[in-house]
C-alpha cells in the first residue's frame, strides 16, 4: 500500500497536464465535422442518437448544455450539435 | 324630355355608385387599420414569450416489469427517476436527479446527483455538489433504465455494489484535443466511502457503504479519470480511473485506514454497413484494495478476524442494433449479451464469488423507449453482498425479466 500515494500522484499529475495542456477545443480534424456527424458519434456513445424533432430550440440548449457537461464535450462540439438540432424546428 | 331625365337617372347612378367606392375604401382602411393594430398587438405579445438565457428543462425516465425466477413471479421495479435542468445562464447550470421507487410497497425517494456547473473555458467545467461518481463508464455513463442494455445493473455496480455511485464534493472535468487525438478528464475531491468496523454487524465487517452523510472523518478522497479516443470517429474510448482516500472513522482504531479504488473501461461503437447494423462493445474491470484491518468475529465479538479485504468485478457486455435495416420491425430489434463477475474477500463474512451471464433481445418503440426481454444465468455463492432484488442487481439463481423503459 505504501506505493498507492505514488501511483496516485502520478495519475493526478497525468490528469493534470491533460488539463492545463487542455488549451485547445477543437483539431483540424474536429474542425472539420459536421454537426450532424458529431452528434452521431457522440450520442451513439452511450445511448440511441436523439431526434431532433423531439424538443424545442431553448430546450435545445438546455439540454445540449447538460449533455456537454456530462459527455465532456469542447464547446465548439456542442455548438456544432446545438445547431445541427435545431434545424429540425 | 327623354333626354333630361336619362342625363338625371345617369346623376343618380353616378352618385349611388361613388358613394358605395368611398364606403368600400374607408371600410378597406378601417380594415387595414385593424390588422396593423392586431400585428402589433401580437408583436408586442411575442416579445413576452421570447426566451431568456435561464431555461429549465424536465427530463428523466421511468422503467418496471415483470420478474419471474423460482421462487417469484411478479411485477418489479417501478421507478420514477425526474431530472431537473435549469440553465441559469449561458456558462452557470444546476441538474438533480430524483428516484422514486416502490421498495416492500412504501414509495422510497433518494437524490441520485443535484450539483452546480460551471463553465470555466472551451474545455473545462467546474461543478460542486452531490455528484456521479466519474469512476468507469456504467454508473456515470450508463445507469439509466433506457440507456443500458438489460434490466438490471452488473454485479458490483449497483447501489450496495463494490463500485462507488454518488458522492458529495468538487469536481473539474472536461474534454479537449492533443492534436487529433482526443481526450476527456475529471479530477476530484468528495467525502469517499466509509468502512464500515463491525461493531454493530459484525457480519457486514469490513464493507465499504458509499454515499453515506456526513463524512465519517476529516480526510478526503481524492480521484479521478481520464478517457483517450485513439480514433478519429470517437468510436473507441478508453478509460483509466483511480480513487484513493481514508475509509475508516476518526478517533477509532481504524482511524487511518485507506481504500484505494481503481477501474479500467473501455467503449467501442461502430456502425457497420455490411451487417446495417450499430454494434456496441463496453466493459469495465473496478477493484478495492482496503488497509488490513481486524474486525469483531461475528460469532464471538470478543475475538477478532482479518482477511486481505480486496474485492474486484467486471463486465463485458455486446449488443447489436440493425439499425439500418429496411424493414421497420427488423430495424427496432436489439440483441445483446452481458458476462459479470463480482469477488469479495476470501475469510469475510461477506464472501461471495458470483457470475452472471445476461441474454436478452430489446424492442426500441423510439429512440428513448424501450421493451427489454432477457434471461439470466447465474452461478456462484450469494449471500450478504448481493446486488439489490430488483432494477440495480438482479435476482438469485436464473431469472427471466420483461422490462419498459422510457427516456423523456
Amino acid at each position: 500500500m505504501k506505493k498507492i500515494p505514488i501511483i496516485i500522484f502520478l495519475f493526478t499529475l497525468l490528469v493534470m497536464i491533460a488539463i492545463i495542456s487542455s488549451c485547445r477545443s477543437t483539431s483540424s480534424l474536429a474542425e472539420a465535422k459536421s454537426g450532424a456527424q458529431l452528434w452521431g458519434e457522440n450520442c451513439l456513445r452511450c445511448h440511441n442518437s436523439p431526434s431532433p424533432e423531439s424538443f424545442s430550440d431553448e430546450a435545445w440548449d438546455v439540454a445540449v448544455m447538460h449533455m456537454r457537461i456530462r459527455a465532456n464535450l469542447t464547446e465548439p462540439e456542442a455548438v456544432k450539435i446545438a445547431k445541427f438540432l435545431k434545424t429540425a424546428n | 324630355m327623354k333626354n333630361r331625365y336619362l342625363v338625371f337617372f345617369l346623376f343618380l347612378m353616378f352618385s349611388l355608385v361613388s358613394q358605395k367606392s368611398d364606403a368600400q375604401e374607408v371600410q378597406s382602411t378601417d380594415e387595414i387599420q385593424k390588422l396593423k393594430q392586431e400585428i402589433e398587438h401580437l408583436k408586442n405579445e411575442s416579445e413576452t414569450y421570447k426566451p431568456g438565457k435561464s431555461n429549465f428543462l424536465l427530463r428523466g425516465y421511468a422503467h418496471s416489469g415483470l420478474q419471474i425466477t423460482d421462487e417469484e413471479f411478479s411485477f418489479v421495479g417501478g421507478s420514477f427517476n425526474p431530472l431537473f435542468i435549469y440553465k441559469q445562464s449561458d456558462r452557470l447550470l444546476f441538474e438533480s436527479e430524483w428516484e422514486l421507487e416502490l421498495t416492500g410497497g412504501e414509495v422510497e425517494l433518494a437524490i441520485e446527483y443535484a450539483n452546480m456547473s460551471y463553465l470555466l473555458s472551451k474545455n473545462l467545467t467546474f461543478r460542486a455538489g452531490k455528484i456521479l461518481v466519474p469512476f468507469g463508464i456504467f454508473v456515470p455513463n450508463l445507469h439509466p433504465a433506457w440507456i443500458h442494455k438489460f434490466s438490471a445493473a452488473p454485479l458490483g455496480a449497483g447501489h450496495d455494489g463494490i463500485i462507488p455511485t454518488n458522492d458529495i464534493g468538487l469536481e473539474l472535468r472536461g474534454g479537449s484535443y492533443l492534436g487529433d487525438f482526443k481526450v476527456n478528464y475529471s479530477f476530484y475531491a468528495v467525502n469517499g466511502s466509509q468502512l464500515n468496523d463491525g461493531e454493530e454487524n459484525p457480519e457486514e465487517a469490513g464493507i465499504l457503504h458509499h454515499a453515506i452523510f456526513p463524512d465519517n472523518n476529516k480526510g478526503k478522497t481524492i480521484g479521478s479519470r481520464i478517457g483517450f479516443f485513439p480514433f478519429s470517429d470517437s468510436s473507441l474510448e478508453l478509460g483509466f480511473s483511480g480513487m484513493y482516500g481514508k475509509v475508516g472513522a476518526k478517533e477509532t482504531e481504524m482511524e487511518d485506514i485507506t481504500a484505494l479504488h481503481y477501474a479500467f473501461d473501455f467503449s467501442y461503437v461502430k456502425t457497420l454497413s455490411s451487417l446495417s447494423s450499430v454494434l456496441d462493445l463496453k466493459g469495465q474491470f473496478s477493484a478495492v484494495n482496503v488497509d488490513d484491518a481486524n474486525y469483531p468475529f461475528h460469532e464471538n465479538p470478543d475475538d477478532l478476524i482479518t482477511f486481505d479485504n480486496n474485492s474486484s468485478t467486471w463486465f463485458a457486455q455486446a449488443s447489436l442494433r440493425p439499425a439500418l435495416a429496411e424493414n421497420n420491425f427488423v430495424r427496432s430489434l436489439e440483441f445483446a449479451g452481458r458476462y459479470s463477475t463480482l469477488k469479495t474477500p476470501e475469510g469475510s463474512e461477506w464472501e461471495t464469488d458470483q457470475t452472471q451471464i445476461d441474454l436478452g433481445i430489446n424492442y426500441w418503440i423510439d429512440w428513448r423507449t424501450v421493451f427489454k426481454m432477457s434471461y439470466r444465468i447465474s452461478n456462484g455463492a450469494a449471500d450478504e453482498h448481493d446486488e439489490e432484488p430488483d432494477g440495480h442487481g438482479g435476482a438469485e439463481g436464473n431469472a427471466f425479466f420483461f422490462h419498459w423503459a422510457i427516456g423523456f
